[in-house]
C-alpha cells in the first residue's frame, strides 16, 4: 500500500502536466541554442576536422557504435546539417523527426568534441533535453492545454540539470576527498583562468576557502529545488544563474549549454516576443492603444496536480484553484 | 497524439507513463554508476569532475601552454582559435607528446593550415608548463618553467 503511494507520487512528479506553450517555448530555446552552439561556443569542434586522425581518442560510445574517425567532409556535413535541422526543429515543425535528427547530429558533434583528449561536463542537461524533446510531440506557442508528455520532458531536463550539480560534488568527494574543501583548487583555477575581477575579490585565502565550502553546499543542496513552492523555487533558480555569473566573471567557465537546459524551470510560456511584436504592430496600425496587448498570453492555468509532492505552477497564479 | 484528453489535460497512456518512468530510472542509474565508478570514457555518463582534485596548499600548480617559437625567438601561443586544439586536449594527451614529440609537428601543421602564408620551417613547437609555487594555498609569485616536449618544425 505504502509502496503504491510512493510509486504514484513519483509517477505524478515525473509526469506532472505543464502547459504545452511552455514546452513549445523551451523547444525553441533549446534548438536555437543548438543552432548557435557550433558557430559560437564550440567552433573548435569543426577545427578538429583538420587534425590528423592520430589525435582521435574515441570514447566508449564511439567504439561501441564503430563511429568513423572524423574527416573534414564528415565534420563539415554535420555542422551544416545540424544548424539547418535545429532551426527547423526550433520552429516547432516536425517535432519528432526534426527533433531526433538534431539529437543524433548533436550527439555526434559532442562525441567528436570530446574524443581528442578532453571531456567537458557542462552539457548533460542539454543532451537529455534533446533526447526527450521529440517524445513530447506537437506543441504550439501560447497553447494553454496541459500535457503530461510535455511535463515529463521538462522534468527530465530539470532532473539532469540538478543531477549535474549534485554529482559534481560527489566527484569532488571521490577525487579530492573532504580535503577539497580546504585545498587550493580555486587558487589553481584562478591561476589558469582568472580575470581582473578574481584578483580584486580573492586577495584573501579565506575567501577562496569560503567559496569552496559555498560551492559544495550549493551543489549538494540543489535538489531542494524540487521540494519547495514556486516562489522559493524561482529564488533558487535565480541563485543558480547568479552562481554561474560569478563563475564566469572569476574563472571564465561559461556552462552555456547547462544554462540553456536550466530554462526548463522557468515559465517560458510567458515570454512571447513574436506575440508582443505582433500585438504592438496591430495596435500601431489599428490605433487601438487600449486594446488587450497580450491576448495570447496565458494568464492563468490550473496550477499543477495538487496531489503531487512537487508542483510546477506559474508564480503569479499560486492561488489558482486546483481542478476539481 | 494518441493519449486521451480530458478537458484541459493531455494524459499519458499507462504504457507511455511506464516507459517514461523506466527510461528515467535507467538513465539515472547509468549516471550514478558513472559518477561513482566510471571515468571520462563513458561520456556522457562519466563523473562531473572538473576541478575536483584537492590541490595541496604548498605544492606547485601547473599552467600549460603550447608555444610556437620562431627563428628570432618570437613566441606565438597556440590556441583553439589558431590550431583547433584545446589546451586541455594537449594536457589530456601530454604523455603521448612526451613519448613522441613528432606529434608536435602535427600541431604546427594545424597552425600552418590556418596561416598558409607563414613559413614555419626552423620554428620550434614547445609544450611549456609553468609551475606556480603556492604557500599556504596562495600564489607566492614564484614560478618555474618546464619544457615538457619540443619539436623543430620540418615543413
Amino acid at each position: 500500500m505504502g509502496g503504491d503511494v510512493v510509486t504514484g507520487r513519483f509517477s505524478r512528479f515525473l509526469t506532472e502536466p505543464v502547459p504545452l506553450g511552455r514546452l513549445a517555448a523551451y523547444r525553441t530555446v533549446i534548438y536555437l541554442f543548438v543552432a548557435f552552439d557550433p558557430v559560437w561556443f564550440t567552433p573548435w569542434v569543426r577545427d578538429h576536422a583538420s587534425l590528423p586522425g592520430v589525435f582521435y581518442r574515441p570514447l566508449l560510445v564511439g567504439r561501441l557504435l564503430h563511429l568513423p574517425v572524423p574527416t573534414s567532409l564528415m565534420v563539415n556535413s554535420i555542422f551544416y546539417a545540424l544548424i539547418v535541422a535545429a532551426v527547423v526543429a526550433g520552429t516547432g515543425r516536425l517535432p519528432r523527426l526534426a527533433g531526433w535528427i538534431v539529437f543524433v547530429l548533436y550527439a555526434e558533434w559532442m562525441i567528436i568534441a570530446m574524443s581528442y583528449g578532453k571531456v567537458d561536463h557542462d552539457r548533460f542537461g542539454l543532451l537529455v533535453a534533446l533526447a526527450v524533446l521529440p517524445s513530447a510531440g506537437a506543441a504550439r506557442h501560447g497553447e494553454r492545454r496541459l500535457s503530461e508528455r510535455a511535463g515529463w520532458a521538462l522534468r527530465a531536463a530539470q532532473l539532469s540539470v540538478v543531477a549535474t550539480y549534485f554529482l559534481s560534488s560527489v566527484a569532488k568527494l571521490r577525487y579530492g576527498g573532504p580535503g577539497w574543501l580546504t585545498g587550493a583548487t580555486l587558487e589553481w583555477a584562478i591561476i589558469r583562468r582568472g580575470t581582473w575581477l578574481t584578483d580584486v575579490l580573492t586577495s584573501q585565502r579565506w575567501i577562496l576557502v569560503a567559496a569552496q565550502f559555498g560551492i559544495v553546499a550549493f551543489e549538494l543542496s540543489s535538489p531542494i529545488v524540487f521540494f519547495v513552492g514556486p516562489r522559493i523555487r524561482y529564488l533558487f533558480i535565480t541563485y543558480f544563474y547568479l552562481f554561474h555569473v560569478m563563475v564566469f566573471a572569476t574563472i571564465t567557465i561559461s556552462f552555456a549549454p547547462h544554462l540553456a537546459a536550466m530554462t526548463s524551470f522557468l515559465p517560458l510560456e510567458r515570454v512571447r516576443p513574436i506575440g508582443w511584436v505582433r500585438s504592438s504592430w496591430r495596435r500601431m496600425r489599428g490605433g487601438d492603444p487600449g486594446g488587450p496587448a497580450e491576448e495570447h498570453t496565458p494568464e492563468s492555468h490550473p496550477a499543477a496536480d495538487p496531489g503531487s509532492a512537487i508542483s510546477i505552477g506559474t508564480p503569479a497564479t499560486p492561488a489558482t484553484a486546483p481542478p476539481g | 497524439m494518441g493519449a486521451p484528453a480530458d478537458q484541459d489535460v493531455v494524459r499519458l497512456s499507462g504504457r507511455g507513463r511506464w516507459i517514461r518512468i523506466a527510461v528515467t530510472l535507467v538513465v539515472a542509474g547509468l549516471l550514478i554508476a558513472g559518477s561513482l565508478w566510471g571515468d571520462d570514457d563513458v561520456f556522457p555518463f562519466g563523473p562531473f569532475h572538473m576541478y575536483s582534485s584537492a590541490v595541496p596548499l604548498n605544492a606547485p600548480v601547473n599552467d600549460t601552454e603550447v608555444q610556437l617559437v620562431d627563428t628570432v625567438g618570437q613566441v606565438t601561443i597556440l590556441t583553439p582559435e589558431n590550431t583547433g586544439v584545446r589546451r586541455a586536449e594537449i594536457e589530456g594527451q601530454l604523455g603521448r607528446f612526451q613519448q613522441d614529440p613528432r606529434l608536435l609537428q602535427l600541431l604546427a601543421d594545424a597552425y600552418g593550415r590556418m596561416h598558409p602564408r607563414q613559413s614555419l620551417v626552423g620554428d620550434t613547437v614547445q609544450i611549456v608548463i609553468r609551475w606556480y609555487q603556492l604557500s599556504g594555498g596562495v600564489m607566492t609569485g614564484k614560478f618555474t618553467v618546464q619544457v615538457v616536449a619540443e619539436w623543430a618544425v620540418t615543413s
